[in-house]
């Protein structure tokens, strides 16, 4: 790029993912052209990965949507978008009027923004009296949150980069955060353990130096029994379980029970390696750096098993530390949501009654709940939904469920970059912004550095979040939570209890230090944010609403009552390097290298089953039925039985075979990662 | 000091090169019988397949000499004197030199058919005779090959890829001896056929005869005949040894050499063709008419006669090329044989090969056709050739120990070693 | 002259710096046009990247009949001239490392250039597996110390 002189350059953060991390946009007449890895930014050091490149196709991409579509019957219908605008306001007022104000909902999904997205979504459904908000996050994220919440009050952020041991437990970073991957690689130079806990051989698992291979869903046995083993050999923080935490004496009492051998027999790993890796992670006390990832909490015992791990923290004293698990300050940016203002607990958010913790800690209402509340009634109507940059009908579970439900509603109107499946059962669908044409605030706990990405390019009728509720809401009538002119006054007005200034951001495109990171806060006057103030091997809060008091390990079903009509266990999800959940799949380049979905499987299932890898196979479970090629992966990368499908393919979606309606009891969360199923070759009709 | 170097293609550039790397200053001249700016012989073929224009047959520029501080004439060698340490040229004239280094490379040979001179009937082999056939090469003419080596087969390409009408002679029932096994040239001969080509093996040309209407008729011995526009004859080189005997230097099938590429009388050096050096994978020394040993013993003699202390670790033959659509390649004892193992890669679709010889675990040469990441495996392989590297009984390991073996390379890199 | 580094304790082989590489190449995430190669070796659990070492006394350079290959005076990268290469493969066949490969559709042969001095692939890197640094030393014994492993290699296995 020799030219680039004469090509505007900016700044900002990338939102091809989570990892946010800074980069260079390039621009030559009004057209980006370049994404690169911005060198002075604190988190990625001038790296990006072919994923955030895709920001410049994404941006750019044919197939994009500018006009607002309208079905019309069987057809879309280009459309006004004020117009657009308008009817649905229209629709909402009449929705809501029949039915009541709750029946109408929005949704927020990952394609479009980050934080502020999430806040203005609540912001609107309450400004509009409706007490449901949804989101993806009822089914990501949000279950490690609450696991690590219930224990230690927060969720904390791995200091890899200052760590001496690192356990990736249930997570490919290379895949699904990039460059947290220099991090930890960065800490194994510096003669950190690496130890990942995974169900496959991933990415990150062939640079460990232990790779744990575990039965999918047994994690919390493995945690409990680290925690016996940390214990026997006294290889604890006395000084922090006796000065901070809550409940120690009868988890230890529990934890007993869990012995290498039992530990063996729940999770196939052989009991000197349960011995082996609680000695090498307790003998790095206190740097030790636990990342419990997504392959944790798509389980029925899924909360438990991540309050199991979190309760490691309490034992290690890693909490808080340099090179642990730190609490990470946030800055004191003003809130968008109306929770105080407008508390509509009392409407009964979907969801909330079935799974109270999981609305005691995030506000989400439960979306699988919200699929069938959209198709019986009940508890009370639910006629409408605004769905901005998600894509349920692949992502959540059951899809033929949601693809009923969604397409059911009174009105579905759905806000998006490209015509997904979702926006396909849509009454209207807007052209939405990308990560590229608005600005928003971004931080990184780890380094507590705050940045703002920016409105580099726009199209016309592409308005972004904040515009697009601030226009509704006025023809709403409750204009009067969106005051700001634009995201810029907005911004400006989240900031203001920071000292920080627009100005002084963009001056610090590195990210700009908001507060000095301290550690061991809970000795101070901050205490722990939990119920007790301590850390909480065991929970009252959880007792009291009749559940597990201690964190406490039940065996996966297709364990405990295996059913020999499926005899295979399917974990979905794991990540592909250029593909975010159902995203990227219209770029040519990402199906040049990865054309299909498939399922793996160890080379002995694939024997016993006469499949080789490209042969079409039927996938079934208890909810439906996919077809989707093989691919039979090295007998190091799977265990014997377990199989993956990554999710997201609308080719074969993965979904049609997984439960909604086998969750959490806790939090709620899908049965996703340890599914029964059978495998039967599909049979060529055409050699017949 | 004063040096002479007798021919200026691989061998001859390779000494130049290599002794200016060390000594600026000795007076250099450079004798060439042919076009005094230095061209490859190799990319004849492909100048005829007109994959690359004239210019580009030229593989140093024009101020070569000049920036090597070397003198180039143009002139036949008539006759070496080592006593007085002379040469005499064609001309008359007489050069002294302190060191000299024989390059003077191979030509082809005419088998004794009758009839096989002529109008029509070409080598493929110096500029001048490209540059003939050119002429020739045109869509539907009728071609001739005789023999089927590497030049033929390049040759045959060519004439193909232009549209003309390609017959290929070879005297033996396969093709390539020298440079692939049996199966390998199987492979390769169906590639010949399914292109189009005329291949007739286990043929004999009993005699060639000019016909009235300027055609070329060869007459085989079992009793076929086959009228053609013209002939390229591809049956073998020698060594251009012939204004060296009798004058004292040690010659079995070439210049004898020992590790600095020197002969046996002194001052004089041998490279490239005429040289006979030693093995990579020992026993008698040997001539390897190739490319990269050309560069290689010349680069070694150029340094030598600079004065430098280095020695040939032997040459390793070594033939890739890429024609009908695929590539062969092939080095060391690439033939199976008593006491050898052949490991064969079995993942391969039927119209690729990758064969490895072993003698006692360890690898002594391959033999490939398909794709080129199999001569990149070729590739990888040689060192372990050279090395005389053990695979412990598994061969089908080899990818693992190379990458292995360049991983730990890698951990060494950036740091002193 | 700077370098690329190809560290094997970091390598993940996630393969950003092939697409990477591919997509500066051809506009294509199509690993046949990446001038880096990257694989996992299950049998002995190596990640192994390879790119061009970008030799001192290249031995494909020595050896390219056609003279396509140059050494780049600015960057220091060895070349290929694709206007000058005839596709023979004789560079494919000299690599001791393998860091050369076939373009299929243009019949020439393709390696690392170095991207004139701002190696994508190392861009792309998110593991910190690849560095472009000064590595002067290196540089000029690299091939020397590649005989130095294979002779080691050659003790060890033929005890």
């Amino acid at each position: 790029m020799a030219k680039k002189e004469i090509i505007e350059h900016y700044t900002s953060l990338c939102r091809m993912c989570d990892n946010r991390c800074g980069i260079n946009v390039y621009v030559e007449n009004g057209r980006i052209i370049d994404i690169t890895g911005l060198r002075e930014h604190k988190w990625n050091h001038g790296r990006i990965c072919v994923k955030g490149r895709l920001g410049v196709d994404q941006v750019n991409a044919p197939d994009r949507i500018l006009k607002p579509l309208k079905r019309v019957g069987s057809r879309w219908e280009e459309i006004d978008l004020e117009q657009a605008y308008d009817e649905i306001a229209v629709k909402i007022k009449k929705l809501q009027a029949t039915w009541g104000k709750r029946a109408m909902s929005i949704w927020k999904g990952e394609a479009l923004g980050f934080l502020t997205q999430e806040e203005l979504a609540r912001r609107f459904t309450h400004a509009i009296g409706s007490p449901n908000y949804f989101s993806n996050d009822s089914q990501c994220y949000v279950g490690r949150w609450i696991g690590y919440a219930l224990v230690t009050g927060n969720w904390a952020t791995q200091d890899f980069i200052n760590t001496r041991c690192a356990v990736i437990w249930g997570s490919n970073p290379p895949y699904s955060q990039p460059n947290l991957t220099q991090a930890i690689l960065g800490a194994k130079e510096k003669g950190a353990k690496i130890i990942v806990i995974d169900i496959r051989l991933s990415a990150i698992a062939r640079q460990a130096d232990e790779f744990v291979q575990i039965l999918p869903g047994t994690d919390g046995a493995l945690a409990l029994g680290i925690a016996r083993q940390l214990i026997e050999d006294d290889n604890i923080s006395h000084k922090f379980i006796s000065g901070y935490t809550h409940g120690f004496e009868e988890y230890a009492e529990y934890v007993a029970a869990f012995t290498p051998d039992r530990v063996e027999k729940e999770t196939g790993i052989p009991a000197d390696t349960v011995v082996h890796i609680a000695r090498e992670i307790g003998n790095r006390r206190p740097k030790i750096s636990i990342y419990a990832g997504n392959g944790l909490e798509h389980h029925e015992n899924g909360i438990n098993n991540i309050r199991a791990i979190a309760c490691l923290d309490g034992l290690l004293g890693n909490l808080d530390e340099l090179g642990g698990n730190f609490i990470a300050e946030k800055p004191d940016l003003r809130s968008l949501t109306l929770y105080r203002e407008k508390p509509l607990r009392h409407l009964q958010p979907i969801g909330a009654d079935r799974f109270p913790v999981l609305y005691d800690f995030r506000k989400e209402c439960h979306t699988m709940t919200g699929m069938d509340t959209i198709l019986t009634g009940k508890p009370y109507p639910l006629k409408g939904m605004i769905l901005s940059g998600g894509n349920p009908a692949l992502t959540n579970p059951n899809s033929r469920k949601v693809v009923k439900a969604l397409k059911a509603l009174e009105l579905f109107v759905v806000r998006e970059l490209f015509m997904t499946e979702t926006a396909k059962l849509a009454d209207y669908v807007l052209p939405a912004a990308s990560y590229l044409e608005h600005s928003e605030l971004h931080f990184h706990p780890i380094h507590q550095i705050i940045g703002i990405s920016r409105q580099i390019v726009t199209f016309e009728n592409c308005d972004y979040d904040y515009i697009f509720y601030k226009k509704l809401a006025a023809r709403m009538g409750v204009e009067k939570y969106f005051p700001w002119k634009d995201s810029e006054e907005l911004t400006r007005w989240m900031l203001q209890d920071t000292g920080i200034t627009i100005d002084d951001l963009l001056a610090h495109p590195e990210g700009l230090e908001y507060k000095p990171r301290r550690y061991q806060k809970y000795k101070d006057n901050d205490l722990l944010s939990t119920p007790s103030g301590k850390f909480e091997f065991v929970s009252d809060y959880l007792k009291n609403y009749g559940y597990s008091y201690l964190p406490e390990y039940i065996p996966p079903t297709y364990i405990t009552r295996p059913n020999p009509e499926y005899p295979y266990v399917l974990s979905t999800g794991a990540r592909k390097v250029f593909y975010t959940h159902g995203r990227n799949r219209n770029f040519k380049c990402c199906k040049t290298a990865i054309p299909n979905p498939d399922i793996e499987i160890h080379p002995i299932d694939a024997k016993n089953l006469g499949v080789s890898t490209g042969d079409i196979v039927t996938v079934t479970s208890t909810v439906g039925s996919v077809d989707i090629p093989v691919k039979v992966v090295h007998s190091s990368h799977i265990l014997p039985g377990v199989t993956q499908i990554t999710h997201g393919w609308k080719e074969s979606n993965v979904n049609l075979v997984t439960h909604d309606d086998r969750n959490d009891p806790i939090d709620g969360f899908p049965l996703l990662k340890s599914v029964e199923i059978k495998i039967k070759p599909k049979v060529d009709t055409s050699d017949i | 000091m004063r040096i002479i170097i007798i021919g200026n293609s691989a061998a001859g550039l390779g000494g130049l090169e290599a002794f200016r790397e060390t000594d600026r200053d000795s007076s250099v001249t450079v004798i060439t019988r042919e076009s005094k700016q230095p061209y490859s012989r190799v990319l004849l073929p492909y100048y005829l397949r007109k994959k690359v224009p004239y210019e580009n047959l030229f593989i140093r520029d024009k101020t070569y000499y000049s920036r090597l501080n070397a003198k180039c004439v143009t002139g036949e060698v008539l006759q070496l004197q080592p006593e007085q340490q002379t040469i005499l040229l064609e001309d008359g004239s007489k050069l002294s030199y302190d060191r000299l280094l024989i390059a003077t490379g191979s030509s082809p040979v005419t088998p004794p058919i009758p009839g096989l001179s002529g109008n029509d009937i070409f080598h493929l082999w110096s500029l001048q005779d490209a540059a003939d056939l050119m002429v020739h090469f045109q869509k539907g003419k009728d071609v001739v090959i005789l023999g089927s080596g590497f030049v033929s087969l390049q040759g045959a390409w060519a004439a193909l890829s232009r549209g003309l009408n390609v017959s290929i002679i070879e005297l033996m029932d396969r093709i390539m001896p020298s440079a692939l096994d049996e199966s390998t040239a199987g492979i390769l001969t169906d590639q010949i056929r399914k292109s189009g080509i005329n291949l007739r093996l286990g043929t004999v040309t009993e005699q060639v005869e000019q016909t009235d209407n300027g055609k070329l008729l060869l007459h085989f011995r079992d009793g076929n005949s086959l009228i053609t526009d013209f002939i390229i004859v591809g049956t073998g080189v020698q060594p251009n040894i012939s204004f060296i005997r009798g004058c004292g230097i040690n010659i079995d099938a070439g210049i004898v050499v020992d590790r600095q590429m020197r002969s046996n009388l002194p001052g004089i050096y041998a490279a490239g063709d005429v040289a006979q050096v030693p093995s990579a994978l020992g026993g008698d020394p040997v001539i390897h008419a190739l490319w990269p040993t050309a560069v290689e013993t010349g680069r070694i003699a150029g340094s030598c006669m600079a004065g430098e202390k280095v020695s040939y670790q032997g040459s390793l033959n070594m033939n890739v090329t890429r024609m009908f659509n695929t590539t062969v390649a092939s080095m060391g004892k690439f033939i199976a044989a008593e006491n050898r193992e052949c490991w064969t890669d079995k993942s391969l679709p039927e119209d690729q090969s990758l064969k490895i010889m072993l003698e006692e675990d360890v690898p002594v040469g391959a033999v490939c056709i398909g794709s080129s990441d199999l001569v990149s495996t070729l590739g990888m392989l040689r060192p372990l050739i050279r090395g005389k590297v053990s695979l412990r009984g598994k061969p089908e390991m080899l990818k693992a120990i190379l990458a292995k073996n360049i991983a730990q390379y890698h951990r060494a890199f950036g740091k002193e070693y | 002259m700077r370098f690329i580094t190809m560290d094997v304790t970091k390598c993940v082989v996630c393969r950003n710096c092939e697409y990477a590489c591919s997509f500066r190449q051809a506009g294509d995430f199509d690993r046949d046009h990446s001038n880096i190669r990257v694989e996992y070796y299950d049998d002995v659990k190596i990640c192994l990247p390879q790119t061009c070492m970008h030799c001192d006394n290249a031995w494909c350079l020595e050896i390219c009949p056609a003279a396509a290959i140059i050494r780049n005076e600015t960057t220091g990268a060895i070349e290929i001239i694709s206007e000058r290469c005839v596709g023979c493969e004789m560079c494919i066949l000299a690599c001791p490392f393998g860091n050369i490969h076939f373009d299929k559709i243009n019949l020439v042969s393709r390696k690392c250039n170095l991207c004139e001095g701002e190696p994508n692939c190392v861009s792309f890197c998110i593991s910190g597996a690849l560095q472009y640094i000064e590595a002067e030393n290196s540089y000029k014994n690299n091939r020397i110390i590649f005989q130095r492993f294979i002779d080691k290699l050659s003790q060890n296995n033929n005890k």
